[in-house]
């Protein structure tokens, strides 16, 4: 950690959240949820990774090379949703635990600003996608929603991340329709990302040019928080013990 | 003096812009030759964001991801009031309902949860780092023993309402605060109807029924029985209605049994 002229912290890397990588996806959810995301039927895809969590890192670095067109979009758009559920269900964590009531004026409305568009988001990218949207995964954000310091550092990461993965993809639709409307999102991410440093006390702007990110590098950063988590298995076939 | 130049250059330079129909339009600037074409439409726009809701959600739930020892306060030295398995009797994810959370004075993080123990109604506190991630859920179902009704709101509102069997009074329905544990279905036991819910309410007179004395809300293969006094503590409702609530009542759901 350095800090500039004016005293101000640097940033925080963009992934670089104090986790280890030593929880691998222990029922295949992140699995079927990328599934869809990199354009694969869920059977096809897990039949890729029958071998376990080294596959799953391996697939997973080197996404498949779709040809550019619509397929790839979807693909890419799905990327996108995924990010942006793990994002909004973030803020909306923390909104749900009571840490942004608890929060000094400016700063909860920072919190509350920002998870809103982070859920406008979702909604518009699941209306575009319709049935090929991507399921919701299940996340476990682990305590860092309840505590202040940590989400407000993790937000910081979190919103650098998304212009990286904007950035990365934006120029590659197909459709450059839709490279219009992830460039409006790209640019309401980066100011998202500038409000999150101030708020959070360190330079607003990191770099004079900032570095694109490819779908495998922010998969690898998203892996390495943890937040994506097993599903609960909350039903069954079993007969019922209950007392009748 | 890059700069200065390149501003005389654009300056210097002609523009024109595209009108809304598409005809050229000079632009204030009077460029005359650069035809600089429109913003690309784009595929989708955001709509207004909603503003976040200013309330807590109406309930939490978690699963249990390690044995752990629930205890009465959020302290590692508090004595134990339950141990917590990873799963219920039905092989399903053990869940707790989160009543509200604690740092205690080394930083840790404890949730204050029910317990799906006897005696009923009973709550300790686990370090967070034993649940997994909180779910929320809107919806919450009161039982009423007296009326034989179970009504399910949702967002406060009611949205079903079905009449009941419950236990009779050698075998009482136990009253508090519980919650709905799993979801079972497509089992072969027609005594249960189709879908059977596991609640965190516990028989406290069945003590050695199989799996602990569970109580549940399922169907029936004797719906001429309700309403009524009428079971080993379960809540009985006619098929169509458990399969009406099966579709509004998400695991996690609150259960008042008054």
């Amino acid at each position: 950690m350095s800090s500039d002229a004016d005293g101000a912290r640097d940033l925080t890397a963009p992934g670089d959240l104090g986790f280890a990588l030593d929880d691998i996806d222990r029922d295949e959810a992140i699995a079927e949820g990328l599934s869809v995301v990199y354009g694969e039927s869920r059977a096809r895809f897990l039949g890729k990774l029958a071998f376990g969590g080294a596959a799953l890192i391996a697939g997973l670095a080197s996404p498949p090379a779709l040809a550019a067109g619509p397929e790839q979009d979807v693909s890419t758009l799905n990327f996108d949703l995924v990010f942006e559920f793990l994002q909004s269900s973030f803020y909306l964590g923390a909104v749900r635990d009571g840490t942004v009531a608890a929060m000094r004026p400016e700063k909860e409305r920072w919190a509350r600003v920002l998870g809103a568009h982070e859920l406008a988001h979702v909604t518009i990218l699941k209306s575009v996608l319709g049935t090929k949207a991507a399921a919701k995964p299940f996340f476990n954000f682990r305590g860092i929603t309840e505590d202040e310091a940590a989400f407000t550092r993790t937000a910081v990461a979190m919103e650098d991340l998304t212009v990286a993965l904007l950035a990365g993809q934006a120029p590659r639709f197909h459709d450059r329709k839709l490279t219009a409307a992830v460039f409006s999102l790209l640019t309401t991410e980066a100011r998202h990302a500038a409000w999150a440093r101030r708020i959070a006390g360190v330079v607003p702007v990191a770099n004079a040019f900032d570095e694109p990110k490819t779908l495998a590098e922010v998969d690898r950063v998203v892996r390495r928080t943890r937040f994506v988590a097993s599903r609960p298995r909350t039903r069954s076939r079993r007969n019922p013990e209950l007392t009748g | 003096m890059l700069g200065v130049g390149v501003a005389a250059a654009c300056l210097g330079t002609a523009f024109v812009v595209r009108s809304a129909n598409g005809t050229p339009e000079r632009s204030a600037l009077r460029s005359p030759s650069v035809e600089i074409p429109q913003p690309i439409e784009r595929a989708f726009d955001v709509p207004t964001p909603r503003p976040l809701a200013l309330d807590r959600a109406d309930s939490l739930w978690a699963p249990v991801l390690r044995l752990v020892e629930a205890r009465g306060a959020p302290d590692q030295a508090a004595a134990p009031v339950a141990r917590l398995e990873t799963r219920t009797p039905e092989g399903t994810t053990n869940i707790v309902l989160e009543l509200g959370h604690r740092e205690d004075a080394d930083g840790r993080l404890w949730v204050h949860v029910r317990l799906p123990v006897l005696p009923n109604n009973t709550t300790g506190w686990v370090p967070r780092d034993a649940l997994g991630g909180s779910v929320e859920v809107d919806t919450h179902l009161v039982v009423d023993l007296e009326r034989f009704t179970a009504t399910l709101f949702e967002q406060g509102k009611q949205v079903l309402q079905a009449r009941i069997g419950v236990g009779r009074a050698a075998w009482p329905t136990p009253r508090g605060q519980f919650y709905v544990r799993n979801r079972l279905s497509d089992f072969d036991n027609r005594f249960y109807g189709p879908v059977a819910f596991g609640l965190s309410a516990r028989s406290a007179v069945l003590t050695d029924w199989p799996a602990g004395g569970f109580i549940g809300i399922h169907g029936t293969n004797r719906p001429e029985l309700l309403p009524g006094r009428i079971s080993h503590g379960c809540i009985r409702l006619r098929n169509e209605d458990i399969v009406r609530l099966a579709q509004a009542m998400p695991v996690g759901t609150p259960v008042t049994i008054r």
